[in-house]
């Protein structure tokens, strides 16, 4: 499945790259995130609770940055497990500057197996964009206070 | 005692569900019981690199977790029981736990047993399971090419099975005034019964007993096969299926959660019980059909068919199902001439393993698809040359005075009056009439279609001689007891197994008729291998036309003993005796008389028997009848299609068929009304849906139809009698019928409607959307 998101931050391009990669930032920004920590050079662990629909559970997971290319694109590797299934996707991140703000792209493949599939796949779609929204809006907020406090 | 057979008797089985005190295997609850619930791989094919089960152990209240490598020794893999001979078959059988692979999405990979359902559900999450993603193959067409990933890897191109039968030289096609062809796909369909599968298992460890009660259609198939499986004496193991909610074919295969829950009592010696979930049922319980049909039928302008050749690539699923390998060769290659005189046939059936649920019968089991190919070829012959549906059938069904009638498959279809029904059908549905209306209609752009099914169907299994001869792991006769205790009261006991099809009123009103009793003083007595010495199941429409032939036989036998004791009392010769409506009395003195009552008591109490009879009074029968029966029929459908929105709109459906000889036409009418739901469910709405890596994604009930009482018009079922000789009863069979019929009348209804747009085939489910694109796309055409 395929799932595009563009979200437009008020905050300058090099300013929304440094910290949509910083640690605490996507701690306190990924929805349902239980834990979250640096394994290895771009390799992250999460855990994180996820409802689709009616498919609820913990995934636990590797999120992987790769292809940086600063200050406009990245790719992100997403591998989860959970009872309901298992997720793998890969998200590619575009950031374009807009005004004195940054539209960031969100271009994501997903696969999904499991009861994901065979009952979440209907409302999928409507859930990603959801769960990405809160993420970005969260992001925005906690990037804003960051940015705030280095001022 | 009134006529009994033939007559509209409520079912004796429904006080008992209605007010809730029916017994099904989730209602089982034994002391210190245990609940089991399965690890299933979410990937549709994958290696497994590890399984670590220590944090569901350490769970309170988690009993055990097994492995597929704990299992090594203990539980053998569910051998399937159809060795088709003759077709290069690679049979591949279900293993009782995953081990290094899983080869479909719902495939068992571990158990977890527990004190409680709620524990046992919340340790799955637990059991940590490491899976390296393999490339899946779903389609069949797809498996077969060079490069498809393979899903066993020594079967060569995923090819399970090379069928061939029947032949027709090339020059008939070539030199033929007409050849029709057209490639049809049947599609997967997902059995749904109320009841979903399920298991309790208790054993005893200081006899080595094991009980199972399972959801089976055939307990005594279920014993044979688990016997093996667990390595256990038939003769201490138990199978019983006490009120199954229906089956559909879907509780015929033997699986492996059943036998894993029995080795997991008997190896922690506590009961276990497992309650498949709907989920878990999408899933993990056999689909259906999935088969695409090549067919191509040459004949004359004037309508005359010659030949028929049909090429079937069926997709059986990951692992050879119980009878898998029958459903899309014998059943449905013995049928594709349909009831038509087809001088010519052959066909070949491509078996396919993919990275999907296996495969197996669903109601009609091969005869529904064999069906649908030919009714669907004979429309669009009929279009091809400019003639009417109706007239076609009428110029190549097989005449009334040409039965026995021998295939070209080299079947002998055993009665049949097909122009009969046929005709009836027409006058019942006005068809001159809805013609003339279609033409009115149609000037105002209203699309109004009239489909035409004139099917038959091989049922009644079966000759076991035949049996053994396809490759059928087992005899198809059936048994039954009759037992008359010393008041009179009788116990039919039968190896069929009845699961809703009402088998406890149709037995024992073919039995109270012949005794001249009362139908309440007649129990049923099925499904339970420790009361039933043997029989094969419920299955193929052969429950009455041989499981019920069985009992007559085992009733005339109670009859031709208590003739002799009552002549004995009477002091006359048996032939001076004559009996009905239950009294035994001299011919031409009916004072001179005893009760069959009486006569029980007498043979019970054995105080006076006459030399060489022996107590008790029982007839027994092991009957195993001298052919199929080939039950037949006219559907007639009537739809109109919404020109805006490609709706369907069923606004009449007529079968008249033909199922024998009818023991309560009340039950056969509900048959055929279920029937007909399920057909016109493939036809219209049901299919399963596979992502390309091998997700169910229609796996539940909100992305699979399940039609409802609602969709439908009234059917108007009628029924034409031809009996049957190769039974006592003359009955053929009737729960097929609707699936059989069913699908071709409504796909050739919507065609019909459809012709202003040129369109000439679209495959089931004929959904809105579809029919609307294809309007869309196919409209300049008109």
């Amino acid at each position: 499945m395929k799932l595009e998101h563009t979200y437009t931050f008020d905050i300058p391009r090099d300013v929304v790259w440094k910290l949509i990669q910083n640690e605490e930032v996507l701690k306190k920004s990924i929805p349902g995130c239980k834990s979250f920590a640096q394994m290895d050079d771009g390799i992250y662990q999460a855990e994180m609770g996820v409802s689709v629909g009616p498919v609820k559970g913990v995934f636990t997971g590797q999120v992987q940055q790769v292809d940086q290319k600063e200050p406009s694109s990245y790719r992100l590797l997403v591998r989860g497990k959970g009872l309901p299934g298992e997720i793998d996707a890969v998200a590619d991140m575009r950031l374009d500057e807009v005004g004195q703000g940054t539209q960031l792209t969100c271009s994501t493949e997903v696969q999904v197996t499991g009861v994901l599939a065979s009952v979440g796949q209907r409302v999928m779609g409507g859930v990603a964009k959801m769960v990405l929204g809160q993420f970005f809006k969260s992001v925005d907020k906690e990037m804003k206070q960051l940015a705030t406090h280095s001022e | 005692m009134a006529k009994l057979i033939g007559t509209p008797q409520k079912r004796k089985e429904d006080p008992k569900l209605i007010t809730g005190n029916g017994n099904f295997t989730d209602d089982i609850k034994l002391p210190g019981m245990l609940h089991g619930a399965f690890v299933r791989s979410p990937h549709a094919h994958a290696k497994i690199i590890r399984i670590d089960v220590s944090k569901a152990l350490a769970l309170p209240g988690v009993v055990a977790v097994y492995t597929g490598n704990d299992l090594v020794g203990k539980v053998k893999s569910v051998p399937t029981m159809w060795l088709l001979p003759g077709a290069d078959l690679k049979p591949k059988d279900r293993s009782a736990l995953a081990q290094g692979k899983t080869r479909y999405a719902g495939e068992c990979v571990a158990l977890v047993v527990a004190e409680n359902r709620y524990i046992a559900r919340d340790a799955l999450d637990l059991v940590e399971v490491d899976y390296e993603d393999l490339p899946a193959v779903v389609h069949q067409e797809a498996a077969l090419l060079d490069g498809a990933p393979l899903v066993h890897d020594d079967v060569a191109a995923n090819l399970a099975l090379l069928w061939k039968a029947g032949e027709v030289p090339e020059e008939e096609f070539q030199n033929a005034e007409v050849v029709v062809k057209q490639r049809l796909y049947n599609q997967r369909v997902i059995p749904n019964p109320i009841e979903t599968r399920g298991a309790v298992a208790q054993y005893n460890p200081g006899s080595g007993e094991l009980t199972i009660w399972c959801t089976s259609q055939n307990p005594h198939i279920h014993r044979m096969v688990y016997a093996g499986v667990l390595d256990i004496p038939e003769s201490r193991l138990q199978i019983v299926a006490p009120d199954v909610g229906g089956g559909f074919g879907s509780k015929i295969a033997t699986y492996n959660e059943e036998a894993v829950i029995g080795h997991a009592a008997r190896d922690l010696k506590r009961p276990v019980k497992w309650i498949e979930d709907r989920k878990e049922h999408f899933m993990a319980t056999t689909h259906a059909r999935d088969e695409v049909i090549e067919v191509e039928l040459a004949g004359k302008r004037d309508g005359t068919f010659t030949a028929i050749r049909v090429k079937n690539t069926a997709n059986l699923g990951a692992y050879l199902s119980t009878f898998g390998a029958g459903c899309p060769t014998i059943d449905f290659g013995l049928m594709v001439t349909g009831a038509y005189t087809i001088p010519k046939a052959s066909v070949v059936t491509y078996g396919v393993y993919t990275n999907t649920t296996p495969t197996d019968a669903y109601r009609g089991a091969g005869k529904p698809e064999a069906a649908f190919q030919i009714e669907r070829i004979v429309d669009l012959f009929a279009q091809e040359i400019g003639m009417d549906p109706v007239e076609i059938r009428q110029k190549n069904l097989i005449p009334a005075e040409a039965f026995p009638y021998g295939t070209a498959m080299g079947v002998s279809y055993d009665s049949g009056n097909y122009h009969y029904t046929l005709d009836r059908a027409l006058d019942i549905a006005d068809y001159a009439s809805l013609r003339a209306e279609q033409k009115r209609l149609r000037e105002q752009g209203k699309l109004l279609g009239i489909g035409v099914s004139t099917y038959v169907e091989l049922c009644g299994f079966g000759p076991s001689k035949v049996a053994g001869a396809i490759g059928f792991q087992g005899g198809v006769w059936e048994n039954s007891t009759v037992r008359v205790h010393p008041t009179g009261k009788v116990a039919v006991f039968t190896g069929t197994s009845p699961h809703g099809q009402g088998t406890a009123t149709t037995f024992a009103q073919v039995v109270a008729e012949k005794l001249g009793i009362p139908i309440d003083d007649i129990e049923l007595i099925s499904g339970d291998t420790r009361s039933v010495s043997m029989g094969w199941g419920t299955y193929g429409s052969r429950n009455t036309a041989v499981g019920g032939a069985a009992v007559a036989i085992a009733t005339d036998r109670v009859i031709e003993k208590a003739k002799t004791i009552a002549a004995h009392e009477l002091e006359v010769s048996v032939e001076d005796l004559e009996f009905s409506n239950g009294i035994f009395s001299v011919k031409g003195v009916p004072t001179q008389s005893r009760s069959f009552q009486e006569i029980a008591k007498s043979a019970n109490f054995a105080w006076n028997l006459p030399d060489g009879v022996e107590p008790s009074l029982e007839g027994q029968s092991f009957f195993d009848p001298p052919n199929f029966v080939y039950p037949f029929g006219a559907h007639i459908c009537v739809v109109e299609v919404n020109v805006q929105t490609g709706e369907v709109e069923l606004k009449r459906y007529i079968a008249v068929d033909d199922v024998g000889r009818v023991i309560n036409p009340l039950l056969a009418e509900g048959q055929v009304h279920g029937g007909v739901a399920q057909g016109i469910g493939q036809a219209l709405w049901e299919g399963a849906v596979y992502s390309d890596n091998g997700q169910l994604l229609s796996g539940t009930f909100m992305d699979y139809t399940m039609p409802k009482a609602r969709f439908f018009p009234t059917i108007e079922s009628h029924f034409t009698e031809t009996p049957s000789p190769v039974n006592p009863l003359g009955a053929k069979g009737v729960g097929e019928t609707g699936t059989t019929g069913a699908p071709p009348a409504v796909v050739n209804a919507v065609m019909d409607a459809l012709r202003p747009f040129g369109i000439k085939d679209l495959d089931m489910p004929l959904t809105p959307e579809k029919v609307w694109r294809a309007m869309q796309t196919r409209g300049e055409n008109a």
